[in-house]
């Protein structure tokens, strides 16, 4: 059964800007699915629509089985939402909030009191739980807004950037904590995030957006496989060198694909350990020697650039680089 | 979710807010007991020969009741944009609770905190010498109008806020009150006001919620100033309520 379908989803601010532009998307329930994209992309207007705080445009979504236009008090019911800014009345304390909110999903006081109860120790928040949410540090906010979206027992889950300006060890607290609810009690993940390593450690399926549009869909090792088993990353004194390199590495036996990227060049290839010598050989005979050679197994970030054409740029401090890898 | 429990949660929500942030209220409190005060000190006694009110304490009461009902009032619109610009609006959207009882319930608690604030200003006045002509079911009624007044007002800010989600702009919506305030018989009667005011206070609905609390205070049970007062909240809220709903279904229909 699907978790989520949409089709053609749109959404349009004004008439010149396409935030979301006709997407469509099949989520299996029990997944967890990796939104993977930079600012603007448009990841945060589709949960917001699949959500029902924002209204599409065009397009139908189905979210647990409701539609989002025809009975979004429903969908409600069903889903549970953190974005990416925690929405926290700080002047609550944790469990006030907790409890308030359970209350307005209709539960009795005393299983709001029981479910809140049960979320803090959940989340590790037992101890603060009585304190005023403003003392509470950012990575604290966090794990409670999870907490939050968490306090009705839904079905699917829309996280969108959770982990987005944590330190390391909330983060990775957080990407363990998502594991457990996914993988503990079969809860549907949704997850927006800029981070590769989130998407490539957490997610069954990764769909890449771009400019309001979604470019590639799949699980991340088919998407790492579907470019090429291997990379070799140059980089250039200059534009010109790098497009000069570009040119004739287009014409280098094996070579499957070049991206140009500013001063860097990407090669796609079978076995690239082989061709490194005669890569580098080529370059300087073409008078554009190159600076670094970095030789790579495909990442996510090599899917990124090739269907963006340009690297996922991410603008807040990169998580540290995960202990294990659940899709390496 | 029923929307009359909702309603009431976040009516407590908000109700404890202020408890967690009293000095938030002091202004509230002492800004209609200060100018009451100063200007029962400075026209009481020339009140009588200058135009004829004997009681001119409880002239000004309900002047104190409306000013400390508008400040209360006022504080629903700030404290929604803040609920709207931390994101716990959303927060709260994101329930299954009617997306109404969001805002009723914030604009009932600074109903109910208006009520509270009338009723501690009525027994400072009468500390201070006031009479109260229709004694404590009069003093019942004042504070019912005093709630729909507040409920009514409050609607300004409130709207003001979800269409705009600023503080400042929200803020704004206390300046509606001060001109409809002091174009209304706030310091002496309609009588002796020019001609073009009298025109104006005749057309302001303010000046009829006056006239009626004044009535319970000095003159006794008048129906149909008591009536009149009462359109006059009606209407204030047909209009302030339109306003909030249309900006609620503007904000939450994006």
């Amino acid at each position: 059964m699907l978790a989520i379908e949409a089709t053609g989803l749109t959404k349009h601010f004004g008439p010149t800007i396409r935030a979301v532009d006709g997407i469509d998307l099949r989520v299996e329930e029990g997944q967890i699915f990796g939104f993977l994209g930079q600012n603007g992309s448009g990841k945060t207007t589709t949960v917001r629509m699949l959500a029902t705080l924002t209204r599409p445009t065009a397009g139908t979504a189905r979210v647990a089985g409701v539609d989002v236009l025809a009975n979004p008090a429903e969908v409600r019911r069903r889903v549970g939402v953190a974005l990416q800014e925690v929405g926290l009345d700080e002047l609550q304390t944790g469990r006030e909030l907790l409890e308030l909110q359970g209350r307005l999903f209709g539960q009795s006081a005393r299983e709001a009191r029981e479910r809140a109860a049960h979320l803090l120790e959940v989340v590790g928040l037992a101890d603060v739980a009585d304190r005023p949410i403003r003392g509470y540090s950012g990575g604290t906010k966090r794990r409670l807004d999870l907490a939050c979206a968490l306090v009705h027992g839904p079905r699917v889950v829309f996280l969108d950037e959770p982990t987005t300006g944590l330190d390391p060890v909330s983060r990775d607290a957080v990407w363990r904590y998502i594991e457990e609810l996914n993988r503990g009690q079969g809860v549907t993940v949704f997850l927006t995030t800029q981070y590769l390593e989130e998407a490539d450690r957490l997610a069954d399926t990764v769909a890449i957006m771009d400019q309001g549009k979604i470019v590639a869909q799949g699980p991340p090792g088919e998407l790492k496989a579907s470019i090429g088993t291997d990379s070799i990353m140059l980089t250039f004194e200059a534009e010109e060198s790098a497009a000069r390199a570009a040119a004739v590495l287009g014409q280098f036996e094996g070579v499957q694909r070049v991206l140009t990227s500013g001063q860097e060049v990407a090669v796609y290839l079978h076995d690239g350990a082989s061709a490194v010598a005669a890569i580098v050989r080529l370059l300087d005979e073409a008078g554009a020697p190159a600076q670094t050679l970095v030789l790579k197994q495909p990442t996510l970030d090599d899917v990124f650039l090739q269907v963006t054409g340009h690297h996922l740029d991410v603008e807040d401090a990169r998580p540290a680089a995960p202990s294990s890898g659940r899709n390496a | 979710m029923n929307g009359i429990t909702a309603t009431w949660l976040l009516t407590v929500r908000a109700f404890r807010e202020s408890l967690k942030q009293p000095a938030n209220e002091l202004p509230n409190a002492f800004i209609p007991l200060f100018f009451y005060v100063v200007t029962v000190g400075a026209i009481g006694s020339v009140a009588q020969n200058a135009f004829g009110v004997a009681d001119y304490k409880g002239f000004q009461l309900p002047v104190a009741v409306l000013q400390g009902a508008a400040g209360v009032a006022n504080g629903a619109g700030l404290a929604m944009t803040l609920d709207i610009q931390s994101g716990y609006f959303e927060k709260l959207a994101l329930t299954s609770t009617p997306r109404l009882a969001i805002v009723l319930g914030r604009m009932l608690a600074d109903a109910i905190k208006a009520v509270i604030l009338a009723g501690a200003i009525i027994v400072l006045a009468l500390l201070y010498g006031s009479e109260f002509k229709t004694g404590i079911p009069g003093m019942a009624v004042l504070m019912a109008a005093t709630f729909g007044f507040a409920l009514a007002y409050s609607g300004i800010g409130v709207a003001i806020a979800l269409k705009t989600g600023s503080p400042q702009a929200a803020q704004a919506g206390f300046i509606v009150f001060f001109p409809l305030l002091f174009l209304a018989p706030t310091f002496a009667p309609i009588e002796v006001f020019a001609a073009w005011l009298e025109a104006v206070a005749r057309l302001n609905p303010v000046t009829y919620i006056l006239l009626g609390m004044r009535s319970l205070v000095t003159e006794g049970w008048d129906a149909a100033a008591l009536a009149k007062g009462g359109v006059a909240v009606l209407a204030i809220g047909a209009v302030t309520l339109t306003l909030t709903l249309l900006a609620l279904r503007s904000r939450v229909r994006q």
